[in-house]
């Protein structure tokens, strides 16, 4: 299922690929977008909490 | 804290807009919502449902040098503990300072008992716990 990029989850203690997600940021009321590099240069820790879909039930 | 929480689904950052804006639940929600449309990121981390085209309930904790400290998958229909997600985000910033320790099952904040694994320790954990 994962062949091309292997499976992080599987792979904990392994350095995560960089990556860039666009946003919606609630806190401006306004699109953005972050990565993983922009995260490390800002020395910030990174929680990514994946779910199925908007409005669903959290 | 220096951690940012981004939730991430295969929805559109547009859809994210509309979702935020007309469900009360989420009024207070500061955290930024990403847009993974096509699966390529939830398909990194193993958590996408090929046959739904949408992710599991995956939660990830990287660490500011870009390494992978936790993994959780849950199914559709489970929910996740936010305190259980606490506890592990605490104990890696307290792993991260104290990298001789380790933080036993129950270790909840500083100050609770850790291990430090050493030839005493072994087989006299439950008096180090004592």
């Amino acid at each position: 299922m994962t062949e091309a990029y292997g499976c992080m989850t599987c792979n904990v203690g392994a350095t995560v690929p960089n990556f860039r997600l666009e946003t919606y940021e609630p806190s401006k009321g306004d699109f953005g977008e972050i990565g993983l590099e922009s995260q490390m240069a800002s020395k910030k820790w990174t929680i990514l909490f994946f779910y199925p879909a908007d409005f669903t039930f959290v | 804290m220096g951690a940012e929480v981004i939730t991430v689904s295969t929805d559109t950052k547009f859809v994210h807009l509309a979702w935020q804006r007309d469900e009360k639940e989420l009024a207070n929600v500061k955290f930024p919502m990403g847009s993974d449309a096509g699966g390529k990121l939830a398909r990194m981390f193993g958590v996408y449902d090929e046959t739904a085209a949408l992710a599991l309930r995956g939660t990830f904790i990287i660490n500011p040098q870009g390494k992978l400290l936790n993994a959780e998958v849950n199914y559709y229909n489970l929910g996740r503990n936010i305190d259980e997600l606490m506890r592990k985000f605490k104990a890696n910033l307290y792993l991260q300072k104290h990298e001789a320790q380790a933080c036993p099952s129950k270790w909840k904040e500083d100050g609770d008992k850790t291990l430090t694994p050493s030839a005493k320790l072994v087989g006299k954990v439950y008096e180090a716990l004592k």
